[in-house]
């Protein structure tokens, strides 16, 4: 097609293999793009992404003196850097990229329908077409990243990601909520499948930690607040008073002294520890602390210092108050762990009612030399060595009444359990009742071949019931031998149920802190599940260990280390880029009214009345664009989200048959996302939605659903992260109430509000997306086009009426 | 006769099932009757098909108490996958014939079982006979409950 003001526009069709080619006919739609105005090239290639097709367009762009590019392929969430970097190396500004979704929104969510398909990515195509001929080159701040981290939680994921910065030479921050760094790791026995003494491998690093020059150890400290962005985070933490001073030498005479009493939760609630003591012996930092919920003096006069005066340091100092940390770090490492499943819910197994069924981390605990039966073996009822041991296999996993997924690491577990049992005790008779045994890491399946040599019994089936012999404290499991297909009573002196795991109670705290992703299972969601999996979507945090997903030592050390080494990699180069996507103010048309400085979320626009004016403070600026549609004189525009690039988005997308369609706008972080999850997914959905992205959902004006309407638009959905879950400190509370006043306007006007939709959509609920679009598309066949015709007619009237009125 | 028991039981839930057994195990009829159990009827639901196991008449062992369902962990609605069984079961006749006979005595005199030695008892303790059953009304429920496709009269 001939020039469109010098714009000369190079369209690339990428058939993905077998992807989108075996779906979209691809070189339909590239002959289609040529007609399209300001194309000046169009061609499909097997793998756009591939050196030779990147090789291709950085020819291009210097043969045929192309300046935009739209390349038809994935989400650009992937391979949307890959082409930008393609583009620069061939001397052409990256911001003159586009890209159309065709893989994701397309191919893989109409997977049965070639010929719609192919006419929706066509419809993509026109649509980035439009955008790229209004795209504009635009150039990138470098804001510095400060040399400093802060890690969350001192599990073994947390301390082995500070060890890692420290040791590259960086100040880490280490924050950790209770008296020491250990985590769930210094509570195991052993670890498996190698047997090695848990806490012996644990300690040696826990000192370490405490000794590193680079390394601040905060305790009993808890992250409050974080503000600013990658490179710059200001974050506060809340460090509570110990009321022990570092001269503590851990000698133990306080405790004898103290009169009050409680159940010791690093033993699981088995054993009791006073109101001062030390979490375990090899606790970092080996300082005691008091629980002042126990302690006689919580109500701040001292009633009591039996402590004090059994101090032959004095260093108990009751008057210590809890302290507020400024802290300025340019990274974070989330390792906030796990917690375990607690199966009281499930009543039949009688947790918490028979004192001879426990958990796994209460048997951890029991087993342990430094527990509290010194490491025998003995069941809470009489303190009897049991004979006969039961373990229960997936309790709290695996199940729609608990948690739905596998915890991953409970049937080694047991495994290695059955067999220390064994090792100590070999005449106990072991029966491990489960559904499936999953040994599939390295050195498990010998692990699981040895205790089935040494004579642990396992039994395909889980008891359904557990009954109690009251004399006796004996157990009766009932059940039935799947394989067997025959019905079971085991008489048991002692059942272990293996407990699944959680995310920690905390999790959602630091989720909503740092803007985190979370999947439908409570765990952090990864930037991108195979090929950024320890990056979240917020530019400068990374995640370690079973916060991300239940995971055993070594994935957690090992997901720790890949943690601290991005980290590394951005505090090593000292600056990072920031996109340029912020918003301007047209000081001609800006009346200094002041509304858009009030929805700013990082009020990054100062400026008063007073001084007649107001602009937008760059380096603060997010780029959420939620200022743009408030102001009612056109005076705001988004940088690379322009008003007229979404506009010529919204009338390519409608210049066909816009009764039947759907049009959507999805922010980037969560609903993009979760339709981009829907197409990885593979669930299909009705293929006449089309899809705009905007980087938050506050950036869609009024005006842009007005425009729809009017052109026709079967149905507008406005799609965003769910309320608490928004990247942009709440900024989408702007986009309900933006979307609630238009419901109100299409009330008045006698318009069915029903077209219009809000709907909350997470980057992992790829279902509910589909199964949103699914409902607006039932709605949508209900409506005749007469009333569409009418509908528009009357937003028309309306719209001509305010511009003539202004 | 095919009767689709999928149209009154939502199929893709047994695909859920992992046999963990928990359900038999909780089971009271498997208590007394060892043969029965919910986790091999949904395992052979979905390893033969529904029609092999309408054709048992294990499927009326079921007391429908529920508490397999209840600790069921992938919350498969067992006892209505019973009942959906067993109105397949007695459409095609394979209904145990006390069963048959309780129905054809409820169509007739509006009781599952026989009273007339009830009422010399009742007589015998002075107390009144017992009321007429409302054996019309009755009559119609069956009808429209469907009995007349599943027992001839």
């Amino acid at each position: 097609m001939a020039d469109l003001n010098g714009i000369r526009i190079g369209v690339y069709v990428c058939h993905c293999g077998k992807n989108i080619g075996g779906t979209v006919r691809c070189d339909e739609v590239a002959e289609y793009a040529r007609q399209l105005p300001g194309v000046a090239l169009a061609t499909d290639s097997l793998y756009t992404c591939s050196e030779p097709g990147q090789e291709q367009i950085k020819h291009d762009i210097r043969e045929h003196q192309l300046n935009r590019v739209v390349v038809a392929s994935c989400t650009p969430r992937l391979h949307e850097p890959t082409f930008r970097a393609a583009c620069e190396s061939a001397g052409l500004n990256p911001y003159l990229l586009e890209m159309a979704n065709i893989r994701e929104h397309c191919s893989w969510v109409h997977l049965h329908d070639k010929d719609a398909a192919t006419e929706k990515a066509k419809d993509l195509v026109a649509m980035a077409v439009g955008r790229a001929a209004k795209l504009m080159p635009q150039f990138e701040v470098t804001v510095p990243v400060a040399r400093k981290a802060m890690v969350i939680g001192g599990g073994v994921a947390g301390i082995q990601a500070a060890l890692d910065m420290a040791d590259a030479g960086y100040q880490v921050y280490l924050v950790e909520r209770t008296g020491s760094i250990g985590g769930r790791m210094a509570q195991i026995d052993k670890t498996f499948p190698t047997m090695d003494c848990s806490i012996c491998i644990l300690a040696p690093k826990m000192s370490e930690v405490g000794r590193h020059p680079n390394i601040e150890l905060l305790t009993l400290s808890e992250v409050q607040e974080v503000q600013g962005h990658i490179g710059n985070f200001k974050v506060k933490v809340l460090k509570k008073a110990r009321y022990v001073t570092k001269e503590c030498t851990a000698c133990g005479d306080c405790i004898k002294a103290s009169p009050q009493h409680a159940p010791d939760e690093f033993n699981a609630g088995l054993s009791i520890r006073r109101a001062i003591y030390i979490p375990f012996a090899q606790a970092v930092p080996s300082t005691f602390l008091v629980d002042m919920d126990r302690c006689l003096n919580n109500s701040g006069i001292v009633a009591c210092d039996r402590c004090f005066q059994a101090c032959s340091h004095k260093c108990i100092d009751f008057a210590a108050n809890d302290e507020v940390l400024d802290l300025d770090v340019g990274t974070i490492v989330v390792a906030t762990g796990v917690d375990v499943y607690d199966p009281t819910a499930l009543t039949e197994l009688g947790y918490g009612k028979f004192p001879n069924v426990i958990t796994t981390l209460e048997f951890e605990r029991l087993i342990n030399a430094g527990g509290p039966s010194g490491g025998e073996l003995i069941r809470p009822s009489d303190r009897r060595r049991p004979q006969r041991v039961a373990f229960l296999q997936c309790i709290g996993s695996r199940s729609k009444r608990s948690n739905p997924y596998c915890s991953n690491v409970c049937c080694m577990n047991t495994v290695k359990d059955a067999l220390l049992i064994k090792e100590h005790w070999p005449d106990t008779e072991i029966y491990v009742f489960y559904i499936d045994i999953r040994a599939f890491g390295k050195g498990f399946e010998d692990l699981f071949q040895r205790a089935r040599r040494e004579g642990v019994t396992f039994v395909r089936g889980i008891p359904g019931e557990i009954i109690e012999d009251i004399k006796t404290g004996d157990l009766t499991l009932l059940g039935e031998n799947t394989l067997l297909g025959k019905h079971y009573r085991h008489r048991m002196d002692m059942v272990i149920l293996s407990v699944g795991i959680k995310p920690h109670k905390d999790a959602d705290k630091i989720q909503r802190l740092l803007n985190l992703a979370t999947d439908t299972d409570g765990f952090y969601m990864e930037a991108h599940p195979k090929l950024r999996p320890v990056d979240t979507t917020t530019g400068g945090v990374f995640l370690a260990g079973a916060a991300e997903g239940p995971k055993d030592i070594k994935d957690s050390v090992t997901q720790a280390s890949a943690a601290a080494s991005r980290a590394n990699i951005l505090m090593s180069r000292g600056e990072v880029k920031i996109p340029a996507i912020t918003s301007r103010i047209d000081p001609k048309k800006c009346t200094a009214c002041g509304l858009c400085a009030r929805v700013c979320p990082y009020h990054a626009i100062e400026g008063s009345k007073e001084q007649g004016f107001y602009r937008v403070i760059e380096a603060a600026c997010q780029g959420c664009g939620a200022c743009v549609p408030e102001c009612r004189f056109g005076a705001l525009d988004q940088t690379h989200f322009t008003e007229d690039q979404i506009v010529s988005q919204i009338n390519a997308a409608l210049a066909s048959d816009p009764h039947d369609k759907i049009l959507a706008f999805a922010c980037n972080w969560c609903s993009y996302a979760g339709a981009d999850f829907a197409g990885v997914s593979r669930i299909q959905y009705p293929h006449n939605v089309r899809i705009i992205r905007t980087m938050c959902s506050a950036r869609v004006s009024p005006s842009w659903i007005e425009k729809a309407f009017i052109m026709g638009a079967g149905a507008v959905l406005v799609s965003g992260c769910h309320p608490a879950d928004c990247h942009y400190n709440n900024a989408n509370q702007n986009t309900a109430r933006r979307v609630e006043r238009f419901w109100k306007r299409m009330e008045k006007q006698g318009i069915n509000k029903d077209r219009l939709r809000l709907a909350w959509v997470s980057a992992a609920e790829g279902a509910q997306f589909a199964k949103v679009i699914k409902e607006m598309e039932a709605g949508l066949k209900k409506l005749t086009s007469q009333q569409i015709q009418e509908a528009a007619e009357k937003l028309q009237k309306s719209l001509t009426k305010k511009s003539e009125a202004t | 006769m095919t009767i689709k028991i999928w149209k009154h039981f939502p199929r893709e839930d047994l695909y859920e099932c992992y046999q963990c057994a928990r359900c038999t195990g909780s089971c009271p009829a498997m208590e007394v009757a060892p043969a029965y159990g919910p986790r091999e009827t949904i395992l052979k639901c979905l390893n033969l098909g529904h029609d092999k196991v309408v054709e048992d008449e294990k499927v009326w062992l079921c007391c429908t108490c529920n508490v397999c369902e209840d600790r069921c962990p992938q919350k498969i609605p067992i006892s209505d996958l019973l009942v959906a069984l067993r109105n397949s079961a007695a459409r095609r006749g394979n209904i145990p014939t006390r069963l048959s006979m309780a129905l054809e005595l409820l169509a007739k005199t509006g009781r599952s079982m026989i009273v007339h030695q009830l009422d010399e008892m009742r007589a015998h303790h002075g107390l009144s006979p017992l009321p007429a059953a409302p054996v019309e009304e009755l009559r119609d429920i069956l009808k429209k409950t469907g009995r007349d496709e599943v027992i001839e009269f």
